[in-house]
């Protein structure tokens, strides 16, 4: 009965998940491009080439970069928003919607939204910085792009605050109350008593916040500044991540077999970096001992 | 992990007022009130601006130095986002997408939380793990394999691969509901198994009616995923049979082939809309959604 009941999605990780990773392994070992029948086994030389192969190397690089900004700002700045809204205050209810709508905003709204504010003559930014002598700038091209892509991931970093903000209110009162008692000030209760007790929700969040952020593609697509469909060469390089320069092999450069190599080495990166994550952990995230997690 | 709560309803232990939540001052409460209607401001900004957008000119809109307002409401926009692309096709394509999805992986990943809420067999802990694992691989690396994959067998340009993914179940789903079945008295079954009912209609005559806020927690979830992505309709779909996402993203053309900033504005309004509507009336079920993925100890 068990299996009956999980075979859906046993079928689903095997048909949908396993099968293409799988199939992409031995892609990679091609020179498949996508349409032609006449590829042939090439051995790892895809893999020989990435290794030499400077743009994709940088576009790593960059791709760390963005990761080791945005997400600790998205991190520490959903439980500033949490820890403000944790409190006694009016309409927290209204400013709590405020900051979490922007995260249900649909990939391409927010690219459209905020192109309209990134813009150089007609965007509000550039016309706030007027006010005070700065510009124009030109945001959607290099260098500058990088920032407008981070300042966009941040907006919607109210996902994370609601998170944080059950896990402030799963921290108990009383422990609280104790530290104050034992003449503890408000920023020692913070530091002592409620990161470690919500530190393993902290973990969690950088752990999918990094997974998020490697996967990022779409945004620098659509806020270059034509964005026809597939145009990668319009991407600015100080957004060109890894995934760009990898939909770029698919799609613009029809080397699927090379494609596949860097979504292998990408997959391989990615697991290195979250089981390193998940072994700093042992040394500052505290996990309660509680029945809850003997289910 | 202790247990987290629903934000939206008021914690299970009302907090009495600590000092530590608390503010002190009255001063104090004033500095806090600043900074959040400042951060309010910043965070609604980008709605209110690409509402105005919607509404100016195209003159108003590259006009320098830049009018903040309109001189006049340029509903026209609207009229000409509705009609210079197929909007009422695509529109239809997406929420028949959506839907399609919504309906299909919100029951199969019942079907699964049930399974590994309820019923036993060899390997259901490693099972276990390897879908919360799955939640951790990037959708992005199986996606471009699948799509060339999907070309291969004819399915590209179709809407089968949505149905296939549908009936796949998403790990993140099955957890939301398996938290949530596992929950419920073991009482319930045992009398129902004393009266000779089978697991599939336990699940489907007492579990299933149980779970209404679940499964509308997951319909809503799943549904504005799909209507929301850009880039499996992007790979998948011609531009004739693609969604409103694609189309809103690049179809809007003057005659120079450049974008159309205002009407694409006002379109990117009509399809944000229904996202916020739907969630400003079912906020609790969002919420919901989002930290039980967030909060697995």
């Amino acid at each position: 009965m068990f299996y009956l009941f999980v075979s859906p999605w046993v079928l689903g990780f095997v048909l949908l998940t396993a099968l293409p990773l799988g199939y992409a392994l031995l892609v990679s070992f091609t020179n498949f491009n996508g349409v032609s029948s006449r590829w042939r086994w090439v051995g790892t030389r895809n893999y020989t080439e990435l290794v030499r192969d400077t743009d994709a190397i940088s576009s790593l690089m960059r791709t760390l970069a963005f990761t080791a900004i945005s997400v600790p700002l998205m991190v520490a700045g959903g439980l500033g928003l949490a820890v403000l809204l944790n409190r006694r205050l009016k309409a927290v209810g209204l400013f709590r919607t405020i900051f979490f709508l922007p995260s249900v905003v649909p990939v391409v709204a927010m690219a459209i939204m905020w192109k309209l504010i990134f813009n150089r003559d007609g965007g509000i930014l550039n016309a706030i910085l007027e006010k005070i002598s700065i510009g124009p700038i030109a945001w959607l091209v290099d260098p500058n792009a990088f920032y407008a892509l981070i300042i966009l991931t941040l907006w919607g970093l109210g996902g994370g605050m609601v998170i944080m903000l059950a896990a402030l209110q799963g921290v108990p009162v009383e422990l609280e109350e104790a530290a104050v008692v034992d003449g503890a000030n408000r920023w020692h209760v913070f530091r002592h008593v409620t990161v470690p007790m919500i530190s393993p929700i902290i973990f969690f969040q950088i752990v999918t916040g990094i997974i998020a952020s490697f996967q990022i593609v779409i945004q620098p697509l659509l806020l270059a500044e034509t964005n026809q469909v597939g145009a990668v060469a319009q991407v600015p390089q100080s957004t060109h991540l890894y995934m760009v320069q990898v939909y770029q092999e698919f799609f613009a450069n029809n080397r699927y077999g090379y494609g596949s190599a860097m979504l292998w080495v990408f997959f391989l990166v990615i697991l290195t970096i979250t089981l390193l994550v998940q072994r700093s952990s042992r040394l500052w995230v505290h996990y309660q001992v509680d029945s809850e997690a003997e289910r | 992990m202790t247990v987290v709560r629903d934000p939206a309803r008021p914690a299970i232990k009302p907090a009495p007022p600590t000092p530590a939540r608390r503010p002190r001052r009255p001063a104090d409460a004033a500095g806090t009130y600043l900074l959040l209607m400042t951060l309010a401001v910043l965070f609604a900004g980008p709605f209110a601006w690409l509402v105005l957008a919607a509404l100016k000119t195209k003159a108003e809109w590259v006009a320098l130095p830049m009018k903040i307002l309109p001189e006049a409401p340029q509903w026209g926009n609207f009229t000409r986002a509705l009609t210079e692309i197929n909007f009422p096709a695509y529109l239809g394509n997406s929420l028949f997408l959506s839907f399609v999805y919504a309906i299909l992986i919100t029951f199969s990943s019942a079907v699964v939380g049930f399974g590994f809420a309820r019923l036993r067999g060899r390997g259901k802990r490693p099972l276990f793990v390897l879908l919360l694992s799955t939640m951790m691989l990037p959708q992005i690396l199986t996606l471009i394999p699948t799509y060339v994959l999907f070309a291969q067998v004819g399915l590209v340009n179709t809407y089968w691969p949505w149905v296939l993914w549908g009936l796949a179940a998403s790990p993140y789903l099955v957890f939301l509901f398996r938290q949530f079945f596992a929950a419920i008295p073991a009482e319930l079954e045992d009398a129902a198994i004393i009266d000779g009912c089978g697991y599939g209609r336990i699940f489907i005559r007492i579990f299933l009616p149980l779970s209404r806020p679940v499964l509308l927690t997951s319909f809503l979830l799943s549904f504005t995923w799909i209507w929301g992505d850009y880039i499996a309709p992007a790979l998948l779909l011609d531009p004739d049979h693609t969604t409103l996402s694609v189309a809103i993203s690049a179809f809007y053309r003057d005659p120079h082939g450049n974008p159309d900033a205002t009407v694409q504005a006002a379109a990117a309004t009509l399809y944000v809309i229904p996202v916020v509507v739907i969630f400003l009336f079912a906020q609790r079920y969002f919420i919901r959604g989002v930290v039980s993925s967030g909060v697995k100890g």
